[in-house]
């Protein structure tokens, strides 16, 4: 018998495989690619209205990270700037090597 | 929808203390529309919020309300993300955000789709009327190892060697035998994994191929796909898995929106306020 297709929503891992880390993700480097098409590398300022903004931004990046791996307590504030430029940092050491 | 928020809370209080009060806004995709558009109350959390548009020109930012606060990857909420995402593809061609995604204020979206106009309508452009199928084929290993078996003179020689001597050294004749089937059976999956691909080429747009999980996987693929040539993707998987009926199984899902074919990462930066 022949496969039939699937709806998209049906496989919560089909879903969690996609939706937690890929397209649009607010992170700590800019580059826009399209996998498979051709490559568009885009060097976009983006510039947010306040510090307070940013804070929060900060805090939404943190959100998909705490809640998809093993709970850990957020930082205080001081020592999460702390580690996003360490995770800058680490990000630009990581694409250097690849 | 726009309402007066409350001021910024001072910045020296720690989040548990910032977070519960603000309302924020969920951002599920980017699309391209002339207009103000709703599509009705499906947004993420208890409440049912509506779902509408946040614009620049003629991008638009599909949000909804929400408080700002943590939305965990439950089901609930993965799938509410996913569905607001699969209604809006019914008309309009999406760029998926990530899971989890809030701004602060209205103004910030439209902040956001201005410094990355360009970006986004250039991603818009080659994604459009296009969709995602994902596909991961497993393969039942006894039923592949029975069909070497049978094609195989030398794992055939080497079995019946072990069978006929039984008591005698057949230790390293098992040994071969084993490492024969491994490597028999990795170029089998090589093979069929190719075969597969060049079958669906064709009639896709791009292809990605992610890590397969577990043991049985031997392909964990996404394809994008034309929207005018969804039947004929579907009848080049049907085919196959027609073709390789007993042996492999085909797990066939979508359309979903372009998250594979989709990679943006954006950093963001304070201003110089």
């Amino acid at each position: 018998m022949a496969v039939e297709r699937a709806p998209a929503g049906t496989s919560l891992i089909d879903v969690l495989d996609r939706v937690l880390d890929k397209g649009i993700v607010i992170d700590a480097y800019v580059r826009v690619s399209l996998v498979g098409i051709d490559l568009v590398s885009v060097e976009a300022r983006i510039v947010v209205a306040s510090v307070e903004t940013y804070l929060k931004y900060a805090e939404a990046i943190g959100m998909t990270g705490v809640a998809s791996r093993p709970l850990v307590a957020p930082p205080a504030q001081p020592d999460l700037e702390r580690v996003m430029a360490e995770n800058v940092e680490l990000r630009r050491r990581l694409e250097e090597l690849s | 929808m726009d309402r007066d928020l409350t001021p910024a809370p001072d910045t020296g209080t720690s989040y548990a203390e910032a977070a519960p009060a603000d309302e924020g806004k969920y951002v599920y995709c980017i699309i391209k529309t002339p207009e103000e558009r709703e599509f009705g109350p499906i947004g993420i959390g208890e409440d049912g919020n509506v779902v509408y548009t946040v614009r620049f020109q003629d991008l638009a930012a599909v949000v909804s309300d929400t408080p700002i606060r943590i939305y965990d990857p439950t089901r609930e909420n993965v799938l509410a993300h996913e569905l607001v995402n699969e209604i809006v593809m019914r008309e309009f061609t999406v760029i998926p955000m990530s899971f989890g995604t809030i701004f602060r204020t209205k103004e910030d979206i439209v902040e956001l789709l201005k410094s990355t106009y360009r970006a986004f309508d250039d991603v818009l452009e080659k994604m459009r009327d296009k969709i995602e199928f994902g596909l991961k084929v497993l393969w039942d290993r006894e039923q592949v190892i029975a069909l070497l078996e049978a094609q195989d003179e030398e794992i055939r020689r080497l079995k019946e060697e072990i069978t006929n001597n039984a008591q005698s050294s057949t230790y390293f004749a098992r040994m071969q035998l084993g490492r024969l089937i491994e490597s028999a059976l990795e170029g089998c999956a090589n093979d069929y994994v190719v075969d597969i691909h060049e079958s669906l080429k064709p009639v896709a747009v791009a292809s990605r191929s992610n890590k397969p999980i577990g043991d049985r996987m031997i392909m964990n693929a996404a394809y994008l796909v034309e929207r005018s040539r969804e039947h004929d993707f579907d009848e080049a998987v049907k085919a196959l898995s027609r073709k390789y009926e007993n042996l492999l199984s085909f797990k066939y899902t979508g359309p979903w929106p372009p998250y594979n074919f989709v990679n943006i990462k954006l950093r963001l930066e304070r201003a110089d306020a």
